[in-house]
């Protein structure tokens, strides 16, 4: 089950506030390759993994992803306090603003909401991990892209600690799908699927 | 009864060189091992980090996002000097908390590593320890780790999403 402990996992002190930086950050939020998604992936999978290296991989980097979830909650907040009147209508942001005042919503920057549709669980072990490996990487890309974005010395911060998560992520995925091989048909590993078949 | 050598179907052809044995243990710091130089063909294969690797202190840790130098590959806009962590009670508990998931994440696949798991025992303890130290200064960081002398104190502001409650 779940607890909350009341502390971010790695500290959010912006100075400055920014609105047009919080409009594309907010990606990470509700986007196609947030940490949403990823939590609400890994967290979904985990129900049809048969080994408890992968049930127990799925449970913990669901739960840090939540974590991260609440870092990128907590950056678009502290970008949008205290706003002038002004600085919404040039920063590009009046189109969220009129929906969502400063408040925090799932969507991604284009302004679409947050859909399962860009996740997936396929209910195969091999499948589902390989989609995990490419979910890390995109949300890499991601993170990525908001560093060439941002001048903020204080969000780059963040955010490249959240980036170095995903490459530890990516590379966690792939072990776990080392193990799994090892435990699967040595000369055929697509010929059942552990996930389902007994 | 042996048979003559000019069989075409019983001659063998030539024999696929034998894969070699597996490469020796310690590839460096940014490697992992492969199973030997053969693997399966259609399968995504992502070397496994290797026993008992380098680590960053845990303060250093926590700055870069990984406590293993080996993962460590940064994004070119990135590389600038790292921001300096606070000396606070909150500053070190993230440490060593980032500590402890970081190896939980790497014992999950690396269940065998038994230095690894000494240490990870240490890196508990010393969070139970920060835990009571910072909770003395600033309340509860669960919702049960009260008393009631003072009050209902998980409502205490501030919230860990606000710039207060992150120094």
């Amino acid at each position: 089950m779940f607890i909350y402990e009341k502390k971010l996992q790695y500290p959010v002190k912006i100075k400055n506030t920014n609105p047009k930086l919080a409009s594309v950050i907010i990606s990470q939020y509700g986007g196609p390759d947030g940490e949403l998604g990823a939590s609400l992936r890994y967290l979904s999978q985990r129900y049809s993994m048969p080994y408890p290296e992968l049930k127990g991989l799925l449970t913990d980097i669901g739960t840090e992803e939540l974590g991260h979830l609440e870092m990128i909650g907590a950056i678009v907040h502290q970008l949008t306090r205290n706003l002038t009147e002004d600085q919404i209508r040039t920063a590009g942001f009046d189109t969220y603003f009129v929906d969502r005042t400063a408040g925090v919503y799932p969507t991604a920057a284009s302004g679409f909401p947050y859909s399962a549709a860009s996740m997936a669980v396929k209910g195969d072990l091999i499948a589902d991990l390989t989609e995990d490996l490419a979910a890390e990487q995109k949300a890499r890309v991601t993170y990525d892209n908001i560093l060439r974005l941002s001048d903020d010395p204080d969000v780059n911060d963040v955010i490249k600690f959240l980036r170095a998560r995903e490459v530890v992520h990516f590379q966690r995925f792939g072990e776990g799908l080392r193990l799994a091989k090892d435990r699967m048909n040595e000369k055929n590993v697509y010929f059942i699927n552990p996930s389902f078949d007994q | 009864m042996e048979k003559p050598l000019d069989q075409p179907m019983d001659r063998p052809t030539e024999r696929p060189p034998e894969c070699p044995s597996k490469p020796p243990v310690g590839c460096g710091v940014d490697k992992g091992s492969l199973p030997g130089p053969c693997g399966s063909l259609a399968f995504p294969f992502v070397p496994m980090q290797e026993p008992n690797p380098v680590r960053y202190s845990r303060m250093e840790a926590l700055q870069t996002g990984t406590l293993f130098p080996g993962l460590d590959l940064p994004f070119k806009a990135a590389i600038q000097s790292k921001t300096q962590m606070s000396n606070t009670a909150l500053a070190e508990l993230m440490a060593l908390d980032f500590a402890v998931d970081e190896l939980g994440l790497y014992l999950t696949t690396h269940a065998d590593d038994k230095e690894v798991l000494q240490l990870y025992w240490t890196y508990i303890k010393l969070a139970r320890e920060g835990r009571e130290k910072y909770q003395k200064l600033y309340g509860p960081l669960l919702q049960t780790d009260l008393t009631p002398e003072d009050g209902y104190v998980w409502l205490k502001d501030p919230w860990p999403w606000e710039k207060g409650g992150n120094t």
